[in-house]
């Protein structure tokens, strides 16, 4: 028997796999270089990335206006959940490098949130390059700065957590022109929205005398008109990406702003809280109480051949006839022995009739 | 300073090491073999568990994403912690009260810690989007209207004071 349990848990812990750690992501989050990649996985399970990473910016960055910056990911193999992590950072040091520290701020992520953290699940390999957008608003101080694109990711064959980070990628960012037309500083766009819900968009502008939307319907452009600087986004029928940009003009150059993307999603799960505390609460209560007033089984099974009350029940009822035949002897035919109470006859009679039994008198 | 996934780490790891320790104990007792300690084991280390078991609950609301439960699996973790809890407290109190560790007790206790390791299996489905447990459910949670829960709750309490009286007497 020892060897079969032996022999069947050999099995089992042979047939076990090497794993590395987190293999569907930690979710998009704003994150650090040091944070954003296996964080159990050990020394000798990490590897660098073959991804060929590039960062392209716009050619003219103003200081605190929004900009569209496309990253790439290139030449790389994946685990079969094609799942790749890229963090957008300001150093390679591991160490205070996130976007912020610079000024920059993520207005819209691949995913349609705000994190220099996202997940991509595409086609990565080795043939193809995957691209995606990023819109970020500048630092609001002119000057020289650096981007980072980082990546996280599995291999094919799994059991290896994979992470590279690009070359440093340079963009100027300028002060604006007085007269530029331009998204107020103040301005945030949307980034989501329900299904079945027309979204009207308010703009805020400085030095714009006239305003054009247009919304990239697949491949065809529609151009929606701006009224008292809204303007309305059609109702999605499901969940999707939609996009949008803006075109100023005014006594400067015509301005492009970056294309923005509105995320179409399904209304989260919902669940009546209290409900589900309560019932928490009464499954604890009902299944402890249950399981306290379970009687011992073997108790149970003698229960069945418990005849203790009526073997206490038969015994009282015989004893008392005994002693009540006890206590009064059946009186002779002579009658009680003269001078003899029937209090003494009760106590003595037995012997008295014994006595007489054995013809003593 | 510690993030709640932290926490949650420790505390589940706690549990649930403990949990499967009380459940290997449970099955020896099960099977009637091992050391005479399987009992005290089984006992001691369910009791453990259940200890740790409120932290992992309140650390794990507070470090998945979103507010509060958002997510049918998270419902459904809740829901199946709160009844291995309930049972292991009941194998707890009832081996307190003087009850042998017989086939019917240690079931109970091998139930309990199957519940708590199914959590910890969905708990794996939620945070990795892996889990060796394919049947657990992801999109659906079985909640009792409000009313029932507390016709459920009064039925706990009055099991449970009944059992009280029943075995002081």
């Amino acid at each position: 028997m020892r060897v079969k349990i032996v022999f069947v848990l050999g099995i089992l812990l042979l047939s076990t796999t090497v794993s590395t750690a987190n293999p569907g992501g930690k979710g998009d989050d704003v994150r650090s270089r040091d944070c954003a990649g296996s964080c159990h996985a050990s020394s000798s399970s990490n590897g660098v990335s073959t991804a060929t990473l590039d960062i392209k910016f716009p050619n003219e960055v103003y200081a605190g206006l929004l900009i569209e910056v496309q990253t790439s990911v290139e030449s790389v193999d994946v685990s079969s959940n094609n799942l790749v992590g890229m963090t957008l950072l300001i150093n390679s040091d591991g160490a205070k490098d996130l976007p912020a520290n610079d000024g920059w701020e993520v207005i819209t992520d691949p995913n349609g949130g705000t994190n220099n953290y996202v997940e991509i699940s595409d086609s990565f390999s080795s043939f193809n390059i995957v691209n995606r957008s990023w819109t970020l608003r500048a630092p609001s101080n002119p000057g020289n700065y650096e981007l980072y694109l980082a990546v996280q990711h599995g291999t094919p064959e799994g059991g290896v957590a994979m992470s590279g980070i690009s070359d440093s990628k340079s963009v100027l960012v300028e002060e604006v022109p007085e007269n530029l037309p331009r998204l107020s500083p103040d301005w945030e766009p949307t980034n989501t929205r329900g299904l079945g819900e027309e979204t009207t968009i308010t703009l805020d502008t400085l030095n714009t005398e006239s305003a054009t939307v247009e919304l990239m319907n697949g491949a065809e452009v529609i151009v929606i008109p701006v009224v008292d600087d809204q303007f309305t986004i059609p109702a999605a029928v499901n969940p999707g990406v939609v996009q949008w940009r803006v075109i100023l003009e005014g006594e400067g150059p015509t301005q492009y702003s970056p294309w923005f993307r509105i995320t179409a999603q399904a209304p989260a799960w919902d669940v009546d809280e209290t409900a589900l505390y309560v019932q928490s609460i009464a499954l604890f209560l009902l299944c402890a109480g249950l399981v306290i007033m379970q009687r011992p089984k073997n108790e149970d099974d003698m229960k069945d051949y418990d005849n203790t009350n009526h073997v206490i029940s038969t015994v009282d009822t015989s004893h008392d006839s005994d002693s009540t035949n006890a206590q009064t002897p059946p009186i002779p035919a002579g009658g009680i022995p003269e001078g003899w109470t029937m209090e003494q006859w009760e106590y003595y009679g037995h012997e008295h009739l014994e006595k007489l039994a054995r013809g003593e008198f | 300073m510690i993030s709640s996934g932290t926490i949650h780490v420790i505390s589940t790891e706690l549990t649930i090491g403990m949990f499967a320790l009380s459940g290997v104990a449970f099955l020896l007792c099960l099977i009637q073999k091992g050391p005479e300690s399987r009992e005290a084991v089984a006992h001691w280390a369910l009791l453990g568990g259940l200890i740790a078991t409120p932290l992992a609950i309140l650390s794990g609301i507070n470090a998945s994403p979103g507010d509060g439960i958002d997510n049918p699996l998270l419902a459904n973790k809740m829901l199946l912690s709160m009844t291995s809890a309930g049972l292991a407290v009941g194998v707890l109190v009832r081996r307190k009260l003087g009850s042998s560790v017989d086939t019917r007790h240690a079931g109970i206790g091998m139930a309990a810690v199957g519940l708590m390791l199914t959590t910890a299996g969905m708990g794996g489905e939620f945070s990795r989007g892996e889990t060796l447990l394919f049947f657990v459910p992801k999109e659906t949670v079985m909640l009792f209207p409000l009313w029932a829960s507390v016709v459920l709750i009064l039925l706990g309490i009055t099991i449970l004071t009944k059992s009280a009286i029943e075995h002081r007497s």
